[in-house]
């Protein structure tokens, strides 16, 4: 049987700079990605604001600590402190490389890397290509990957991780394509599988796919995930596909308008206006629509976003894409008509556990990227720190990764894995099952967005607590309808299903064993910082098919505990 | 309540393990103002017919995942609103969706992306760094506006394949090197930090390679980020007569345009093949050249051909021109 040196599953910005920087390291590794899409189709390709880096090209007076600083303060104090430090500190030299490698950043008039100012951070250091930077990034390392040979194993889908007392022995994967289950047996397995913010379903800002397959894998395997209990939301999704409409409507004067007529934000932030912090943003939205001054519509409540009196030459020239975007996914046009929003989750904290050198607590399993808790943004992540967080610990895993890899013993899994899982797939497409995977789906977006949203509180947590062991238990009866081999999606799309609702429970079971407000987790039950009870990481464990949470300490460094204001 | 229709959804079907050739679906469906035709897919998928394939992702116009046919137009599922769509339809309310052309079909909507893939690399569509590894990242290149506007746009590319669907030379030469791949060759020939544009450049000038481009320009039509695309074939083209195949097919094809015109004001087409491939490949053409004569479909000799009325003008363009060093 063929043997990997090194697996990385996973083809977004994280996977393939890791995979690139392996190959940069020890060209003679034997190393391959396992991605569920084409690499260059990634989520990494829909950041679009930036990387952080204190370059001081745009600010001559940053420094790299006051990026950490910046970062951890954004964090509301949960980030570890020496991690976030690495961030900090690799962070221009993996913007340079990207740059040496022809990624097309914008540029200052001097010929160097532009930097704009972004939320949270002290200085303008915000590196970025126009409002495509994520897109130019990930073609930039799938063309260095296709440069350097990089093995890639495109439309497979990631089923199990495999271990042996305590070892990591590879994965196996479905051939999409082929419908055959694979196995991939490697003495160091990286998992860089995105993010799982899409387990609010129809409101989340996420591609279809950020289902959190490796965070699922990783639980079911026997280790611990972290922080789970952390989602970001934007203030302004579209009302339809929780598509995000960028924070630059608002700058360019935008105003957020409820059914009665009114600018609501003077309610909550009289002088900033529409342009307050985007949690307290999100949380005002959230309070109109709960309180019956949103719009009503059969797809769902939503408020305005009223560009109107901005006048077409404006939003024309400066705000081209939102209205594309407007017209494109809700068939309105921003200069005639309010473009109708609501808060949409778009970027997850949690993750798996790891070090700060990537490292999970199974030997040879590495995780990295929006799958990975390492942890940096804590309760709350910066604008332009999570691309910024791909680089940095892909190029770190990936350089650790190809100096162990020679040191290991080499691996196997038998055989008798593939049965198993072709007979759990068989057992899906029976004619005694019953329950539609979209009905599933559809009601665990739905309880998560109603209960674990902005505002949380014990009740509503202990309904989606509830909600979600009822939608598992109904899972077991889920029906694949296609019992063709070639390009089952159906059979996918179930699959998926099935890690976000272990997803799904852990971010729930976080948020009520949280009894504390920090960061992206407000409970209108416990509205303050409680850092005598709650300074401490959340840790979940799957143990007899129960989910246990547990908490670990923060590291700290030189920065004590503050109070959080801007 | 919005503006609701039923719409049926006109479906290329295909599974290859059950299916001896492929069919229509007819599915029909009531949708509000404001849905995306990628919307319409999901619930069709969710609600009527789980097996039906297709392939989509980020649903923001950037992943580049649902190229489609969409009443016979390439484009991004994702991009494209239903009611806009009805407007375009032959059959009222009636929205034809297929797979992407010249690709081979894996099922329903999906079709096999991988020659793109061994194109990319056939043609080096990488930045080949000036530097060695151990200096990456210690300091950056400075990059005027100039430069950077030369292959900023290029970088919008998705690889959606909409152009590649489009084009018309790969439908006769699946071989061909395709838009896309022609667009990122240039993005990569114009950047200061490659180091290998003479060798990319000799492959891409070669058989199946820039100069088989015709010029029909669909690939800019289709482009979902409005690229112009032929911007970047013209550049590669002028590269490549300043370089490195002078003597190349196509560039002797394009140099016995440019004579004609400036002789005669139009095409001797009767000495173009000769003067585009020689004497000896031409051979291998008589069949076909016999059948032309039988047919009457030899174009004249030249000495036959006279100049057009007023080529004086024609030549006065060319002397502009060369003023203009062009």
């Amino acid at each position: 049987m063929k043997q990997y040196d090194i697996v990385i599953v996973g083809g977004g910005g994280a996977g393939l700079y890791a995979a690139m920087e392996i190959l940069n390291t020890d060209i003679s590794l034997n190393i391959a990605v396992i991605s569920k899409i084409y690499p260059n189709r990634s989520h990494t390709s829909a950041a679009q604001g930036g990387a952080n880096a204190a370059l001081a090209n745009k600010d001559k007076t940053d420094t790299i600590e006051k990026h950490i600083f910046d970062t951890i303060k954004g964090s509301d104090y949960l980030a570890d402190q020496d991690a976030a430090s690495i961030l900090c500190e690799e962070a221009p030299r993996v913007i340079r490389e990207l740059e040496n490698l022809g990624t097309p950043f914008s540029r200052m008039d001097d010929g160097t890397i532009a930097q704009r100012p972004f939320g949270g951070a002290s200085s303008p250091r915000c590196c970025y290509c126009a409002d495509k930077t994520g897109h130019t990034i990930l073609q930039t390392l799938y063309e260095q990957c296709l440069r350097l040979g990089v093995k890639f194993y495109n439309e497979y889908f990631l089923i199990s991780i495999e271990e042996n007392d305590g070892v990591c022995q590879g994965i196996t994967a479905l051939n999409i394509q082929s419908g055959e289950i694979e196995i991939f047996p490697a003495k160091i397995v990286i998992l860089a599988t995105g993010g799982y913010a899409k387990a609010y379903w129809n409101r989340s800002s996420n591609a279809a796919g950020n289902t959190g397959d490796g965070i699922a894998a990783a639980l079911r395997a026997g280790v611990p995930l972290k922080d789970m209990e952390f989602v970001q939301f934007h203030p302004t999704g579209l009302r339809k596909s929780g598509l995000l409409v960028t924070e630059g409507a608002r700058g360019e004067g935008g105003y957020l308008i409820n059914k009665n007529g009114d600018r609501f934000m003077s309610n909550y932030a009289p002088e900033k206006m529409e342009l307050g912090p985007r949690d307290l943003v999100s949380r005002s939205i959230e309070t109109e629509i709960n309180e019956g001054r949103g719009f009503d519509s059969t797809a769902g409540q939503y408020i305005n976003l009223d560009l109107t009196h901005l006048g077409a030459e404006l939003i024309t020239k400066r705000l081209p894409q939102i209205r594309e975007l407007s017209i494109s996914f809700e068939g309105i046009d921003p200069i005639d008509e309010p473009i109708p929003i609501r808060p949409t989750a778009h970027y997850s904290m949690g993750g798996i556990d790891t070090d700060k050198t990537g490292r999970t607590i199974m030997k040879g399993l590495y995780a990295i990227g929006e799958c990975a808790c390492v942890s940096v943004h804590g309760a709350n992540r910066l604008g332009g720190n999570s691309l910024l967080e791909i680089l940095v610990f892909g190029k770190i895993a990936g350089h650790e990764a190809a100096l162990e890899a020679k040191s290991l013993n080499s691996v196997s899994i038998s055989n008798s894995i593939i049965d198993k899982h072709k007979k759990y797939f068989r057992s899906l497409m029976q004619p005694s099952q019953y329950e539609r995977y979209g009905v599933i789906r559809e009601e665990m977006g739905t309880t998560l967005a109603e209960n674990v949203g902005i505002y949380r509180t014990e009740k509503n947590l202990i309904q989606a607590i509830y909600d979600i062991k009822k939608l598992i238990e109904r899972f077991k009866r889920v029906k694949v309808n296609d019992t063709s081999t070639v390009f089952n999606t159906n059979l996918v799309n179930v699959l998926e299903l099935r890690n976000m609702l272990n997803i799904a429970l852990a971010i729930s079971a976080g948020a009520y064993a949280r009894k504390e407000s920090r960061g992206s987790h407000s409970r209108t039950d416990y509205t303050k910082r409680d850092d005598v009870n709650f300074h401490k990481h959340t840790m979940f464990t799957l143990s007899d098919g129960n989910l246990d949470v547990s908490y670990k300490p923060v590291i700290m460094g030189k920065y004590e505990l503050e109070e959080r204001t801007y | 309540m919005e503006e609701q229709k039923e719409i049926s959804f006109r479906i290329y079907r295909y599974n290859p393990h059950f299916d001896k050739k492929p069919y229509y679906d007819n599915i029909r469906i009531t949708l509000e103002k404001g849905i995306t035709v990628l919307r319409a897919l999901n619930f069709i998928k969710e609600n009527i017919d789980s097996k039906l394939t297709f392939r989509a992702f980020c649903q923001a116009g950037i992943c580049g995942s649902c190229g489609l046919k969409i009443n016979g137009v390439s484009k991004l599922a994702c991009m494209t609103q239903v009611f806009k769509e009805l407007e375009d339809s032959k059959e009222e309310n009636v929205i034809l969706i297929e797979p992407l052309n010249n690709f081979t079909i894996m099922r329903d909507l999906v079709v096999d992306m991988d020659p793109l893939v061994e194109k990319l690399k056939y043609y080096y569509s990488w930045v080949n760094p000036k530097m060695p590894v151990h200096e990456l990242g210690k300091k950056e290149y400075l990059i005027s506006e100039e430069k950077f506007q030369e292959y900023d746009q290029a970088t919008d590319c998705i690889l959606c394949a909409s152009c590649v669907s489009e084009c018309l030379m790969m439908e006769v030469n699946p071989n061909y090197i395709s838009p896309a791949v022609l667009l990122k060759s240039y993005r990569m020939n114009v950047d200061e930090r490659d180091s290998m544009q003479k060798t990319r450049l000799k492959k891409v000038t070669s058989d199946g390679g820039v100069w088989d481009c015709t010029h029909c320009y669909k690939c800019v039509e289709h482009c979902v980020k409005n690229i112009d695309i032929m911007k970047g074939i013209q550049g590669l083209r002028n590269s490549g007569m300043k370089t490195v195949s002078k003597r190349s097919e196509g560039a002797k094809h394009a140099k016995a345009f440019i004579t004609d015109i400036k002789r005669k004001g139009r095409l001797v087409e009767f000495t173009l093949i000769t003067r585009t491939l020689g004497f000896i490949k031409p051979i291998f053409m008589l069949p076909m050249m016999i059948k032309m004569l039988l047919r009457r479909r030899v174009p004249p000799p030249s000495f036959m051909m006279s100049e057009i009325p007023r080529i004086e003008k024609v030549r006065k363009i060319f002397r502009k021109l060369k003023k203009k060093n062009f």
